[in-house]
């Protein structure tokens, strides 16, 4: 939607372009062919092949049979889904919630110009040059309740035995998910932050606002498409959470942390239940759908009105 | 996680980090072969017509060996034998993707029971029965317990090609001493040790319950002492009620008493097999028994020599008092096997090839890197092997053994493993009654 608005925009430009004359080697429609085939061929088709497999049983040997609504309806009448989508929805809220204020809070640190600053932030930075397997299997490791920092913790960890009850392994898997991308968010917000006017900052100065006057009523007001920026991240990454799982807690203890994205594995390449996971995956492209239409519509997110308008 | 788990089991921890890395990306490359069925395959094209026959197998050290054997079958061969290699976890999953597809292979690795019933069911594999007829060395030749995992609906489909993994009770024979115990002869001689140990400090028994299968081989025993392989195998032909009748009622009584006693420590869900956790539990003393794979032994070593020479013991698991099975009855994994597609162009080159799978130079092989074929032959050769009195011990044990129970989680189809995995573990910590645990597994499917 948003890139459909550009395109116009762009278009726009273009054609007031031509008209006065300037830049008259206008691209052709064949410039989008690469990236519409590349595109269909990815995108589009699979989709659509999901869409058909989702009304066929199917376990990969032989030909699909045509179940009709079959697997739509064990999936209406599966717990583990609704479940899943539970779960889901509350591992994408706690990203956000954990991840929004530290980032928000480190980045317009970084923006600033202290000492020591660039060394911190290099550091701040290695998570995010790890992938998310290899940061798995380091927390995972990390962990274990018998040679991990657990044991030496026991104040804190009781027995220790954090991937053995949902609480413990939701809450291990939103830090290690904080862990990885506050990094990410973090460098986004020092840019935003880097970009808000310092006469503001000086007239607030001048007016006898301090620092804490000054992020809430200057800092934080700028950074609003910057906020809504990494929020719409946070969520599409929550959405999409699968690696982690599947390295840290396989959807365990039970289905406590199956996720919608692993439940869909878990019926395709475990159980060989193709039919059933197509349905679980147009599920998912549903809600994701869904959910970032009704972030775009409610942050303004496709006006992009600026934030440095009247200086 | 039914393949990975299988694979963990025999490969154990030495490739830990690598399997991870491998499942994200042979994941990628799965969810394009779930649309385009083209995956995976390391060069099939057109097997018959060149005058080869591909064998595909799991790939891991253990190719050494099968490496060595296609070699030595070509050269007498005039239809020559590709050695084709499916690396990573997901062999299962890969298999599922082009067995029925022109580039399936001839002849391919697998672990019989559950892993071909839906091939079997589908058509796609030739019954070994005329080659058996024509060549009976290639059914007398193996010990009958292994040989009959791979037999569905009284038709051999599978020849044993690799190493037989029963389920040992291993213990460090250090804890065991100060605790002034030995290793227990009965169940009710464990839940006394139990105790011992608890109140020496000790976590009696080390469970990977974050894997789920290593929870899973506690269920297979107490069943099978219990009740006998009878109730499993009646409940795998399709007959629910086995599940609530008593003797399965009893032996999940039986669990809950041990967990209840504290034999396995409180956070054990959170501990791994395959990253290392639990064998680490028994080789550092922190526990003092662990039920495991005969693999267990292997991993040990690599992690934990010394600790290996010195102080690994192993025994078998103990009898049940009351209990039907015969306390020589065995679970795990038989062996691994060579199945046969249906449309393989060299029938006859095929038959010759499976014919080395008991000659004297696979048996010695095998030993050499450490995996205990289950050939008649192979008694003859147990001096040879890189742990002669171990070696000794576990073919005997499957020698002896009237049954020999393949892993439920391999005996039942790909589909039933993720809920019979889940149900386990819910059992054991308590989120799941007898009940419902009942309700669980007659829900699962068994064809």
């Amino acid at each position: 939607m948003t890139s459909l608005t550009a395109t116009l925009a762009a278009a726009v430009e273009r054609r007031r372009a031509v008209r006065s004359g300037v830049g008259a080697t206008r691209p052709g429609l064949a410039w989008a062919v690469p990236a519409t085939l590349f595109f269909t061929l990815f995108a589009i088709v699979p989709l659509v092949l999901v869409a058909v497999l989702s009304f066929t049983g199917w376990n990969g040997i032989g030909s699909p049979q045509w179940t009709g609504l079959a697997n739509w309806t064990a999936l209406w009448h599966d717990p583990v889904m609704l479940k899943s989508l539970w779960l889901s929805a509350l591992l994408t809220t706690l990203g956000v919630v954990v991840q929004t204020p530290i980032s928000i809070l480190l980045g317009v640190w970084a923006a600033g110009h202290q000492r020591n600053r660039a060394v911190l932030l290099a550091i701040y930075f290695v998570p995010l040059l790890l992938s998310a397997t290899a940061v798995s299997v380091l927390w995972r490791a990390l962990l274990d309740p018998n040679f991990g920092i657990p044991s030496e913790a026991g104040w804190l960890f009781g027995d220790g035995n954090l991937l053995g009850t949902q609480s413990g392994s939701i809450g291990v898997l939103a830090f290690v998910g904080a862990w990885q991308w506050t990094p990410l968010h973090t460098l986004i917000y020092q840019g935003g932050a880097r970009a808000v006017p310092q006469v503001l900052y000086q007239a607030a100065a001048i007016d006898g606002a301090g620092t804490v006057r000054q992020f809430f009523h200057i800092t934080l007001p700028q950074l609003r498409n910057t906020i809504i920026t990494s929020m719409v991240l946070m969520v599409v990454g929550g959405l999409t959470t699968f690696d982690t799982v599947l390295i840290l807690t396989q959807g365990g203890p039970g289905t406590d942390t199956t996720i919608s994205a692993y439940y869909m594995y878990q019926q395709g390449f475990l159980s060989f239940d193709f039919g059933g996971a197509s349905a679980i995956a147009l599920v998912l492209v549903v809600i994701a759908t869904l959910v970032s239409l009704v972030m775009v519509r409610l942050t303004g997110y496709d006006k992009m009105n600026s934030t440095a308008e009247g200086l | 996680m039914r393949s990975s788990a299988s694979v963990s089991r025999s490969r154990t921890s030495r490739n830990r980090v690598v399997r991870n890395r491998v499942v994200v990306s042979t994941l990628a490359c799965a969810l394009v072969a779930g649309v385009t069925a083209g995956c995976g395959s390391s060069g099939g094209s057109s097997a018959s017509s060149s005058g080869t026959i591909h064998i595909l197998v799991y790939g891991d050290t253990g190719n050494t060996v099968e490496k060595q054997i296609v070699d030595t079958f070509n050269k007498t061969s005039k239809v020559k034998a590709v050695l084709d290699t499916i690396p990573g976890a997901n062999y299962q999953q890969k298999l599922q993707t082009i067995i029925n597809t022109p580039q399936a292979p001839d002849v391919f690795f697998n672990w019989g029971g559950g892993s071909i019933a839906p091939f079997v069911k589908a058509g796609l594999l030739m019954p070994l029965d005329s080659f058996i007829a024509a060549d009976p060395q290639l059914k007398s030749d193996f010990l009958p317990s292994v040989f009959n995992t791979a037999v569905i609906d009284g038709k051999a489909y599978g020849v044993p090609m690799r190493g037989t993994q029963p389920v040992l009770l291993f213990d460090n024979k250090k804890v065991l001493a100060d605790a002034g115990i030995t290793p227990p002869a009965t169940w009710d001689q464990l839940i006394a040790d139990v105790q011992t140990l608890k109140a020496k400090g000790k976590t009696p028994i080390a469970l990977g319950g974050g894997d789920q299968w290593p929870t899973l081989m506690w269920f297979e025993y107490l069943y099978d002492r219990v009740a006998g392989p009878g109730l499993f195998a009646k409940a795998l032909g399709g007959d629910p009620s086995a599940w609530a009748s008593a003797d399965s009622q009893k032996a999940l009584g039986m669990l809950k008493q041990l967990v209840d006693a504290g034999a396995f420590g409180s956070n054990f869900d959170s501990v791994k097999f395959t990253d290392g956790g639990s064998p680490a539990l028994l080789a550092k003393g922190k526990a003092a028994f662990e039920l495991m794979g005969s693999w267990e032994y292997a991993t040990e070593k690599a992690a934990n020599p010394d600790f290996t020479k010195n102080e690994l013991g192993y025994s078998n698991f103990p009898t049940v008092s009351g209990g039907t099975g015969d306390p020589n009855d065995v679970v795990g994994n038989t062996n691994n096997f060579y199945s046969v597609l249906k449309n393989t162009k060299h029938p006859d080159a095929v038959a010759q090839f499976l014919k080395l799978m008991y000659s004297d130079e696979f048996v010695k092989a095998q030993l050499g890197i450490g995996n205990l074929p289950t050939t008649t032959n192979t008694q003859q050769f147990l001096s040879t092997s890189t742990d002669p009195a171990y070696d000794t011990f576990q073919y005997n044990l499957v020698k002896q053994a009237p049954s020999f129970q393949l892993s439920w989680d391999q005996a039942y189809p790909p589909a039933a493993t993720t809920a019979m995995h889940q149900a386990v573990q819910q059992f054991m910590d308590g989120k799941m009654d007898a009940a419902a645990f009942i309700k669980a597994m007659q829900g699962l499917p068994t064809s």
